[in-house]
């Protein structure tokens, strides 16, 4: 058990090098429970290799990762996962080939035992998933549709209710709404709000200022592979926020300090 | 934006039981061919309605029906298995040179005499599922491609086939195994070789759509980056499906050994791409995540009434190749017509 004060995910100093690039240059940031934090920074800024970083499957270089109270890395995405970080990527995690069901449950799904034979447990799925995709306010024709036949802002519904429902301690969302409406963006935001309220951390990749401003407690930028600003949402304003994304942070900063 | 009001998408013309007559009727599209090509073969070629030439088609099904169990289980996780046919030869020359009893055969005897079929098995599967493991190794751990591996797993291992007996067959089989194939055991009019094709069926169908392991292959053979991030072990499934593809070609091996009571260097030669032509026909898709074992079965059946077909006419065994390729580039095109129906049914 951890004291309330300490932040659910800290990252001190982390680098990350391939080859002769250096992707990250020493991030710190951190986390709290129940903050929202969006993070921002410009393409090739190091955003999607500190997203891997923190949800698995890539060991940084140096700098040390502390969730939960624990020192650790992440050597797979399952391993992040059992720790109690989901991923949303930017490129939709789903498997078209199956039913709407089959990917929700996608890596966790519920068994029965027959004759000592651990079998999908078909009927409890379905329920389950039915309650939480109501529960969203999404509307999908059928669960048992293969998710190919789903529209782009559906097939990114299922990936938002799945991470609503299983929750976890942290959530990170890699430019979740890049192919929804507005309504349906909207509707994302919300679901970001209310996750965070129920104690969880959530750290969303955005570019677009507006979202990161609607929901995020906390504002990092990314630049060049180091934190060029990490300020209260309502402390800043898109102005500065650019030119700290830019580059003319430096100055940014120091004129609002 | 159609992205943004998914009820358009609900509304549709067809009433749910037409789209639900029409979905099993895709579902099931092979079986359908099947029963039309039966009924034009009985109606059309004398003699072919009986029950010794159904029994004599599910009979010829079996060996090859095996093989192309295996091949579906790693091509459905978005893999390839071409060494599935060299892989039987060898299960059944191994099984042949221990227990025949003229050519290269060793005669070895067990006591009790009955114990040859359960050792013999047990070999068979464990030829099998150490090439399956040698083909996982290359393919997982060092990354290589499936088609090269397999193809390289091909080649050689046929080599051993050939190699093993020095060019000769092993023929003559103990009785304790040859009572498989003998058709005074038959169940049902069906031979026990092909009941035990049948059952490999049920159990492969109901393992890829009733258990996680299935339900990961399909994953894992959609959307491979989804599924690992998911938490699936990917490498761990994918090799167990190499495993398992290697061992059910050691049972296609066993009993084509049985069968032909032996086995010579050439066994089974031509049977990979037989195998192929049925998963294709059976609906699997070679892009992986797509494909039923029913459809396979019947993708089989369907092969083997064509072979039969031409035999009784007496026509040149050439046809058989001819139709063969027909039947797969008509297969392909009609998994193109069923996704263009589907996606207009929802």
């Amino acid at each position: 058990m951890t004291e309330a004060g300490q932040p659910l995910l800290e990252l001190k100093d982390i680098t990350r090098r391939f080859g002769a690039i250096e992707a990250l240059r020493g991030v710190s940031f951190s986390v709290r429970r129940g903050e929202v934090v969006a993070l921002l920074g410009d393409n090739g800024a190091g955003k999607s290799t500190l997203v891997k970083i923190i949800a698995g499957g890539l060991e940084p270089s140096s700098g040390r990762m502390i969730f939960d109270g624990v020192e650790r890395t992440f050597a797979s995405p399952a391993a992040a996962k059992a720790a109690g970080i989901e991923t949303v990527y930017q490129d939709l995690s789903l498997c078209t080939n199956v039913d709407v069901v089959a990917n929700f449950f996608m890596g966790r799904e519920l068994t029965k035992n027959v004759l000592g034979i651990r079998v999908l447990d078909e009927k409890a799925m379905e329920d389950i998933c039915a309650k939480a995709i109501a529960a969203a306010g999404t509307r999908i024709p059928s669960l048992h549709v293969n998710v190919e036949h789903l529209s782009g802002g559906q097939r990114q519904a299922i990936e938002l209710n799945r991470f609503v429902h299983f929750g976890g301690k942290l959530v990170l969302l890699d430019e979740p709404f890049a192919a929804l409406g507005v309504e349906q963006t909207r509707r994302g935001l919300d679901m970001i709000k209310r996750v965070a309220a129920q104690g969880i951390g959530v750290i969303v990749i955005t570019h677009v200022m507006a979202q990161a401003f609607q929901v995020a407690d906390r504002i990092v930028v990314i630049r060049q592979g180091v934190v060029a600003g990490d300020i209260a949402g309502d402390k800043t304003t898109p102005e500065e926020v650019i030119r700290m994304i830019t580059g003319d942070a430096q100055m940014g900063r120091q004129a609002s300090a | 934006m159609t992205a943004i009001t998914p009820t358009t998408l609900s509304a549709t013309s067809l009433s749910p039981r037409t789209r639900a007559v029409t979905e099993f009727v895709l579902d099931n599209l092979v079986w359908f061919i099947l029963a039309t090509v039966l009924t034009v073969f009985s109606l059309t070629i004398p003699q072919f309605f009986q029950i010794g030439i159904f029994s004599n088609i599910i009979e010829q099904s079996a060996v090859l029906g095996v093989m192309s169990i295996g091949l579906s289980l790693l091509i459905i996780a978005g893999h390839l298995d071409l060494s599935v046919e060299s892989v039987a030869a060898l299960s059944a020359m191994v099984v042949a040179m221990l227990f025949a009893n003229s050519g290269a055969g060793l005669k070895y005897v067990l006591t009790p005499e009955w114990l040859v079929f359960p050792v013999s098995l047990a070999i068979a599967l464990a030829v099998g599922a150490v090439i399956g493991a040698t083909n996982a190794f290359f393919v997982v751990r060092l990354k290589m491609n499936a088609f090269i591996v397999t193809l390289a797993s091909f080649i050689w291992v046929r080599g051993l086939v050939q190699k093993l007996p020095d060019g000769r067959s092993a023929q003559g089989l103990p009785d304790a195994l040859r009572f498989l194939a003998i058709e005074r055991y038959n169940v049902l009019y069906i031979p026990l070789i092909a009941w035990i094709a049948i059952l490999c069926f049920v159990v492969f169908a109901f393992i890829l759509k009733r258990t996680p392991f299935g339900r990961h292959l399909t994953l894992i053979g959609g959307n491979k980056i989804a599924s690992f991030r998911a938490g699936i072990a990917t490498d761990r499934i994918i090799t167990v499906s190499f495993i398992l593809a290697g061992a059910i070609a050691g049972l296609a091996g066993w009993l084509l050994a049985i069968r032909t009571s032996g086995a010579t260097a050439n066994l089974g030669t031509g049977m990979l791409f037989q195998a192929f032509a049925a998963v294709v026909i059976g609906g699997v898709s070679l892009q992986g995540g797509v494909g039923r074992l029913s459809g396979v079965f019947a993708g089989v059946l369907l092969l083997s009434s064509i072979h039969t077909a031409i035999n009784l006419m007496s026509l040149p065994a050439s046809y058989t190749q001819i139709i063969l390729g027909l039947l797969v580039l008509a297969a392909v095109l009609l998994d193109t017509l069923k996704l263009s129906i589907r996606q207009r049914l929802t």
